[in-house]
């Protein structure tokens, strides 16, 4: 019986010294791998034979803070010229982690789609056109051609960027860059922004 | 509080009281004795004690809880006998003349027959003066393969705040998460609470009874048992040499769901006193269905344990306990929203988009987490009256949750928290003969909690170290038929917090405090009637997650922000019981009112938050005085031998009294009633059942809400079991069909109501081998 009646004591102490010995760690600056602060849309003029010409336009939008709470979000003005094609390339960063997300997205092309929405891309008269022209092949978005009507109905409209992720790529419409509906096919937005496109 | 809400209450418990007095002067030979046996050294219930009346030759055996009663006797004096092995033997004279008679009877242990008697085993009932309610036997029997808040929705004005088919969060009388408490053997479970979609961290097979407290008790358990107290317990250790297995095994059509089970219990035959058990469980589901479509990526995979291990003798019972829960289960994929416009375009389509057939694989979205409980107890018998007890529980929860995201980071959580918690009780017990009893102690709480780092996100709550002190005593003054009850405690917590925001580290030392008391009543009103009271204060420091929240909440497509400044909730919650029992009929009514001041919500502000991901919409944590207010009613009536009937149904109305408005995900009124058919063989029983739950539309919506609430429905359920008495061993076979028409619906405390109907038809066969 005695060694029991010491058996209290015994746990005190234990439990007091587990008491003492739990705290939690010093917090870590945790790099924000998945951010996307910046995308750019370089636009390079293309010749009637599909050769590149004169220098590339770069627009940009960004978001200093990625997702979270801060700054707002800006986003250029878009000047394309009217009668003109145009090869459109993609690129989203993370500049925060100084990384470049468009290698991620071209990796895992089979989960990854650009849809371009807005008035830019509406009706018969929409003053642009888009053509999925990704080197793998896929349907991707990262590169494609853009050509601006020569005479469109409007100079000034909006060009949506969407892009999706998690995607079912079969699904009935969504090979359409202009696939309005790209929610029903499943998956998640990894990109919403929308720039103002003015025509000259 | 509307009048016109109060005299509707006041009426129908009025018209309750009037109702139930009219059997009493019926007859004369109507009177009952009525009785509770309970160990007088520790206060502890005594099942299986034996009451003898000379004078009619008739006699009864206690309860589970100690409770006797003897029934139809006429006026006149009585001779009255009670023995249970190893204790002196009361004898009593009693005269019933006009009323009934009610007593609680305390047992001395007999010292000089000790020698080669049993022991009896050393556990805990809960012994108060609020409403309680508990999951027992058969009950709980029909209830297993359910998680725990699925389980404990046969407890009326007990429902669930769910997330998908998996995550049930039980919530009494309204309040839920962070605002009831649940304790895992004693120990309240400390795991990351705070989280709508973030499930009890326990199986329920390790119980043998789970009860469900209504009032406010956080005299006795400490701070945040505001709205109710959950007691998950197994049952007690044997103290002399037994064996006995429970193997359940357990298979339902919806999901594929197995589950198997088994409980192995001992007692040594060497040490007096020494027992153990031992307990595990396994469960695996796949895919759920919904009536016209599956819901993509919801199984789920459970492993669980526990052990104890437990020494009793006159003066000394020690137990050593250990639990370990580790659950892994999928999130529905089309419940994980980029942005605000995916999110309103899966709400429009009312059900997910993604098409999927059956798997069992579990997929990003999911949550990974683990539960580990280590307990040591032990109690000294100072002398017969006075009674030590030493409380230690260590627990480590470890959360993780994956969202769907880029290559590599796939295989990365997205969150990735470890909470440890040591809770240290001591505490004295005393019991003095037919007037005082009581508990005096101390209760000290440490807790820490760490983001594990590499997630690549901004983690949600900063990484916080506790500590809470409390100390508290109450009393209990037990006279006939009355027993009157009353407590205070007073906390200190102190809360440090430190993480890094925009990489500049936010460091925060935040204290709080509080005095807490409650007093209460239990009155034996007539032999039938009995009525009891709890007037309790209560109180809850605010969450790290209402005070730190900062940014995005994955998947919701909602930014939250909390509020360093937040102060502590306070409440007075006054619960009423009035219960009805005739050997046919049994009609427990439960009516409480709860006023909770600087009660935390997370309130849309309206605004829109725009980014390079797309819109989302910003909340904010907000305090705001509110009146919880509602009853409880559960009724069963035997009609014939074979043929009886039960009724549970439950009424909540919560509003907030500064802006006179409704808090969202409040339970709408829910009635579920049914009809039983029950076959006695020799050594063999059958029960049908036939049942209806019918859950309205909840009307009192909040002024902002993603989707409007879902319209009312209606679900017919059969149930049959079969009770086989195989010599020694016991044999249960089940078999139950829920949702039999395969109705489409949606309930309005599921957060996943905005993008999936709730589950569809499930066959299930539950088998239970004891031997």
């Amino acid at each position: 019986m005695k060694t029991y009646h010491k058996l209290p004591i015994y746990v005190l102490s234990a439990s007091l010294f587990a008491f003492a010995s739990c705290e939690s760690e010093d917090p870590v600056i945790e790099n924000e791998e998945e951010v996307i602060t910046d995308i750019n849309l370089n636009f390079t003029e293309l010749d009637e034979s599909g050769n590149e010409v004169g220098t590339t336009l770069t627009f940009n939008a960004s978001d200093a803070e990625g997702i979270e709470v801060g700054d707002a979000l800006t986003a250029d003005d878009i000047e394309l010229e009217t009668g003109k094609t145009y090869r459109l390339d993609i690129e989203v960063l993370n500049a925060i982690e100084n990384e470049d997300i468009t290698e991620e997205v071209l990796e895992e092309g089979d989960e990854h789609q650009f849809y371009f929405l807005g008035s830019a891309f509406e009706g018969s008269s929409a003053p642009l056109t888009y053509v999925y022209d990704d080197e793998s092949g896929e349907l991707i978005g990262v590169s494609g051609i853009v050509t601006v009507s020569s005479s469109p109905g409007f100079n000034n409209a909006q060009f949506r960027v969407v892009l999706r992720h998690d995607l079912d790529k079969n699904f009935p419409g969504a090979t359409n860059p202009n696939f309005s509906n790209f929610t029903e096919a499943g998956g998640e937005s990894d990109l919403d922004v929308t720039f103002p496109l003015i025509l000259n | 509080m509307k009048k016109q809400d109060i005299s509707a209450l006041l009426f129908t418990i009025g018209l309750f009281l009037v109702l139930s007095a009219f059997p009493a002067h019926a007859q004369n030979c109507n009177f009952s004795i009525r009785g509770k046996v309970i160990h007088l050294e520790n206060n502890q219930s005594i099942p299986g004690a034996y009451i003898w009346i000379e004078e009619v030759k008739n006699g009864a055996i206690t309860d589970d809880d100690g409770n006797f009663i003897i029934r139809d006797l006429c006026a006149g004096t009585y001779t009255l006998k009670i023995q249970f092995l190893g204790h002196k033997e009361i004898i009593e004279t009693i005269t019933l003349e006009k009323g009934s008679f009610n007593k609680t009877y305390r047992l001395e242990e007999d010292s000089m027959e000790l020698e080669g008697v049993e022991i009896h085993g050393h556990q805990d009932a809960i012994q108060t003066t609020t409403a309680i309610q508990a999951l027992y036997g058969e009950e709980l029997l029909e209830s297993r393969g359910e998680n725990l808040g699925e389980s404990l929705k046969r407890v009326a004005g007990v429902t669930t705040f769910s997330t998908g088919n998996s995550i049930a969060k039980p919530v009494i009388h309204g309040l839920h998460s962070n605002r009831i408490m649940i304790l895992n053997n004693g120990i309240r479970l400390e795991g990351q609470q705070w989280g709508a979609e973030h499930a009890p961290e326990i199986d329920p097979f390790l119980a043998d009874e789970i009860t469900v407290i209504k009032g406010a008790e956080t005299v006795r358990f400490g701070p945040e048992a505001m709205g109710g107290v959950i007691l998950v317990s197994p049952s007690d250790l044997p103290t002399k040499k037994e064996h006995k297995t429970d193997l359940h095994l357990l298979g339902a059509s919806n999901g594929r769901m197995g589950n198997i089970s088994l409980t192995h219990t001992g007692g040594s035959e060497k040490i007096k006193g020494l027992g153990y058990r031992i307990q595990g469980s396994a469960k695996r589901g796949g895919t759920i269905q919904s009536p016209n479509y599956y819901q993509s990526n919801t199984g789920i995979s459970e492993l669980n344990f526990s052990g104890t291990l437990g020494y009793s003798n006159k003066k000394l019972g020690t137990e050593l306990y250990y639990s370990y829960f580790n659950s892994e289960l999928g999130i529905l994929r089309d419940a994980h929203t980029g942005n605000l416009s995916d999110l309103q375009s899966i709400i429009e389509n009312g059900r997910p988009f993604t098409e999927t057939d059956f798997t069992y694989d579990i997929d990003n979205p999911k949550q990974k987490v683990i539960h580990h409980l280590a307990k040591f107890k032990s109690h000294y018998h100072l002398n017969s009256n006075w009674k030590a007890n030493l409380q230690y529980g260590f627990q480590l929860n470890e959360r993780q949750e994956y969202d769907r995201r880029r290559g590599e980071l796939n295989t990365r959580p997205s969150l990735d928290l470890q909470l440890y918690t040591n809770t240290l009780d001591l505490f004295v017990d005393h019991t003095h003969p037919n007037a005082f009893s009581g508990t005096w102690g101390l209760n000290i709480i440490q807790q820490a909690n760490t983001n594990v780092p590499g997630t690549g996100v901004t983690p949600l709550i900063p990484n916080y170290d506790m500590v809470n002190l409390g100390i508290y005593g109450m009393e209990k003054f037990s006279k006939g038929p009355l027993e009157i009850e009353g407590g205070i405690r007073y906390d200190f917590r102190n809360v440090k917090t430190a993480r890094f925001i925009n990489r500049e580290l936010e460091s925060a030392d935040l204290n709080y405090q509080n005095f807490t008391a409650f007093l209460g009543a239990y009155y034996q009103l007539s032999k039938t009637i009995t009525l009891s009271s709890n007037l309790g204060s209560a109180w809850r420091p605010p969450n790290v997650n209402e005070l730190f929240s900062q940014g995005l909440h994955h998947g919701a497509a909602a930014v939250e922000i909390g509020d360093q400044n937040l102060e502590s909730e306070k409440s007075l919650k006054w619960v009423n019981s009035l219960e009805y029992s005739t050997n046919k009929t049994v009609l427990e009514l439960t009516g409480y009112v709860n006023s909770i001041g600087n009660y935390i919500y997370l309130n849309p502000t309206g605004e829109n938050f725009v980014s390079l991901r797309g819109t989302f919409n910003v909340y904010e944590y907000l305090q705001a005085n509110a009146l919880f207010y509602g009853i409880d009613l559960s009724g069963s009536h035997e009609f014939t031998g074979k043929l009886s009937g039960y009724l549970k149904g439950s009424i909540i109305r919560a509003r907030n009294t500064e802006t006179d408005s409704f808090f969202p995900f409040i339970p709408s009124d829910r009635m579920d009633w049914g009809m039983a058919y029950r076959l006695n063989g020799t050594g063999k029983t059958h029960k049908f059942t036939l049942s209806n739950l019918l859950v309205a539309r909840q009307q009192r919506e909040p002024d902002f809400d993603l989707a409007p609430a879902p319209p009312a429905y209606a679900l017919f359920n059969f149930a049959y079991l079969q009770q086989l008495q195989l010599g020694e061993n016991k044999l249960n076979v089940g078999l139950q069909v829920q949702n039999i028409f395969n109705t489409s619906y949606k309930e309005y405390m599921n957060r996943f109501r905005y993008f999936t109907d709730d589950i569809g038809r499930n066959i299930l066969l539950k088998i239970n081998y004891q031997f």
